[in-house]
């Protein structure tokens, strides 16, 4: 449960609420209502998914999504108990969760298959497989599909990229996963046409489910403002781990031309340097962005904040946020997590034209800028600043769209799948035994 | 009939939790309507059902159960979404009204909201329907 945290804001609740559900309610009938209990036990439905992923402390995308995937469909499921099985680097300890059961080692090939041994034996009915080449051991990955092959229950992949121009490897990788899993869920529209245009996939296992955002309530970003003693800002601001694909210092570069209409603009840099990013070359893009703000001599407009932030902090900075700007460089990434958060918050959002942000922004949701285009940011955060029936109309078309994307409700979606994947295999398993 | 609105203000836990720069116009809400159909109360929830309003939902429900109302129809035709604490709310109204012999009755007719009740296996638990009139036949309260 996320719990607001003390004394950082006194005057506006922005906590993202978690109390009172399913899940909790059951388990304080438990002691006081055994009849009930017994009843509710004997007529909910149950399911075990065991979720294959990093998860946190690990600090990256998808251990993030893991926790608030498996969080969220565990509220609906009081009776089941989900599983993580934690992909992890082997020298590396990480103090889990108890709903780490079982830790993936990944560069061990073995552990792959002790991993699916282990599901195999268990009371586990579905898998959900967090993927993303990186996240998995050997040449792109590949080892993720020797725990496919092993597996003997239902799993479903939701995919975190979807690559335009794979390597012959990779797109094998992709197509052998698209044979071994029941479903695999992508976040987009454009993301389920690459599957099936670029790898092949057969439609019927190609899915769409909007990557969750948190249940936020909106509030006025001059009270979070006042709260967080920035009363007199315009606030721009961009999260998540820092790398050189962020494009940030184009956002930068933008800041004197934004600060001759509006010199009360604030630029926000919320989140750590990625790890992976910090083992090989340190802080030197941090570094480079720091320079950077000197050399135009902006110190006072940007700010960083250099650490890993709650959720509670996320959404704090993102309700006193006026602007929210995602510069990546990559076109050909496929969801941002960080932009799905910005939608769920109701935020005017200014992207680089990326394939999530072109698809999810689209429709009056969000504004587009050219790649590593300086001007193109300077000239629409300055146009929404100065037209506020625009910055309005874009913060209600992002979170009418965000609240959609609810982690509720996809954690409905979720369940809904994994119901329709276990009901399948089981009917499946039953023909096969019916045919010997 | 008789009718019984219940307002934001009334709310004493949203105030609680209110902003002080609170702008209702920003904020999706949850409005319940309550009527009285002989032994039965129908209460009527328009809006979100999530964390944010059901503890008021569930404030309501226990007060009218206290006030005598043994059965109650859910009528959650206008309701956009439930979410798990909203379940639970209803299973905190089911526990007090089982232990006055009482029920519980769905009036849904949302696929999204039915779909929820689906997949958690609750319909099982609250019967579900599509029109108020057989949920009341179900109850028995337009006789009363």
């Amino acid at each position: 449960m996320t719990s607001k945290e003390e004394g950082a804001v006194d005057s506006v609740d922005i906590s993202v609420p978690e109390e009172f559900a399913l899940r909790d309610e059951v388990r304080w009938l438990k002691s006081e209502d055994l009849n009930l209990f017994g009843y509710l036990r004997e007529t909910m439905n149950k399911i075990e998914p065991a979720y294959v992923a990093t998860y946190p402390p690990s600090e990256c995308g998808i251990a993030t999504f893991t926790k608030d995937l498996s969080s969220s469909v565990a509220k609906y499921t009081p009776f089941s108990k989900p599983s993580i099985v934690a992909i992890k680097r082997e020298h590396e300890i990480e103090p889990y969760e108890r709903v780490v059961r079982f830790q993936i080692f990944k560069e061990n090939k073995q552990s792959y298959l002790d991993a699916a041994k282990f599901i195999n034996d268990s009371s586990i009915d579905v898998v959900s497989l967090q993927h993303e080449f990186g996240i998995f051991g050997g040449p792109d990955g590949e080892y993720v599909l020797d725990f496919l092959e092993a597996l003997e229950k239902p799993a479903v992949a939701t995919l975190h990229t979807v690559l335009q121009r794979p390597s012959p490897n990779q797109k094998r990788i992709m197509q052998e996963m698209g044979r071994l899993c029941q479903v695999m869920v992508v976040m987009v529209r454009l993301g389920r046409e690459i599957l099936l245009d670029t790898y092949g996939i057969d439609p019927k296992k190609a899915t769409i489910i909007p990557h969750g955002v948190p249940n936020v309530h909106r509030v006025s970003a001059a009270s979070v403002k006042r709260a967080l003693g920035i009363s007199n800002s315009r606030i721009l601001s961009t999260f998540g781990l820092i790398s050189r694909g962020k494009g940030i210092e184009y956002v930068i570069q933008a800041m004197p031309k934004i600060l001759e209409k509006h010199p009360n603009v604030v630029y926000l840099v919320l989140g750590e340097t990625h790890p992976g990013v910090r083992k090989h070359e340190g802080e030197s893009y941090r570094n480079m962005l720091t320079d950077t703000v000197n050399r135009l001599g902006i110190e006072e407009n940007v700010r960083f904040n250099n650490r890993f932030l709650s959720l509670n902090e996320l959404v704090r900075y993102l309700c006193a946020t006026d602007v929210y700007v995602t510069p990546y460089l990559s076109k050909d990434q496929i969801v941002s997590g960080t932009l799905a958060y910005a939608l769920g918050c109701g935020k005017a959002i200014v992207s680089t034209p990326y394939l999530y942000a072109e698809e999810v922004l689209a429709d009056g949701r969000g504004m587009l800028v050219d790649f590593e285009s300086p001007d193109s940011i300077a000239d629409t955060v300055n146009r929404i600043l100065d037209e506020k029936e625009l910055k309005e109309g874009l913060e209600n078309s992002a979170y009418t769209y965000g609240r959609r994307a609810a982690w509720f409700n996809v954690a409905v979606d979720y369940l809904d799948l994994f119901h329709r994947v276990i009901t399948r295999h089981h009917a499946g398993v039953a023909e096969v035994k019916g045919a010997k | 009939m008789d009718w019984l609105r219940i307002t934001r203000e009334r709310s004493g836990w949203l105030n609680s939790h209110r902003p002080k720069e609170y702008n209702p116009h920003m904020e999706m809400d949850l409005q319940i309507n309550v009527r009285k159909n002989g032994t039965t109360r129908v209460i009527d929830l328009t809006g979100e059902v999530d964390a944010y309003t059901s503890a008021r939902f569930r404030e309501v429900m226990l007060e009218l159960i206290e006030e005598g109302g043994q059965n109650l129809v859910i009528n959650m035709s206008k309701v956009e979404y439930i979410d798990s604490s909203g379940l639970g709310a209803l299973v905190g109204g089911l526990k007090r009204v089982s232990e006055r012999k009482g029920r519980i009755v769905i009036v849904c007719d949302q696929p999204q909201v039915s779909k929820v009740f689906e997949i958690t296996g609750l319909e099982k638990v609250f019967p579900i329907y599509g029109n108020e009139a057989d949920a009341l036949n179900l109850i028995g309260g337009e006789d009363k």
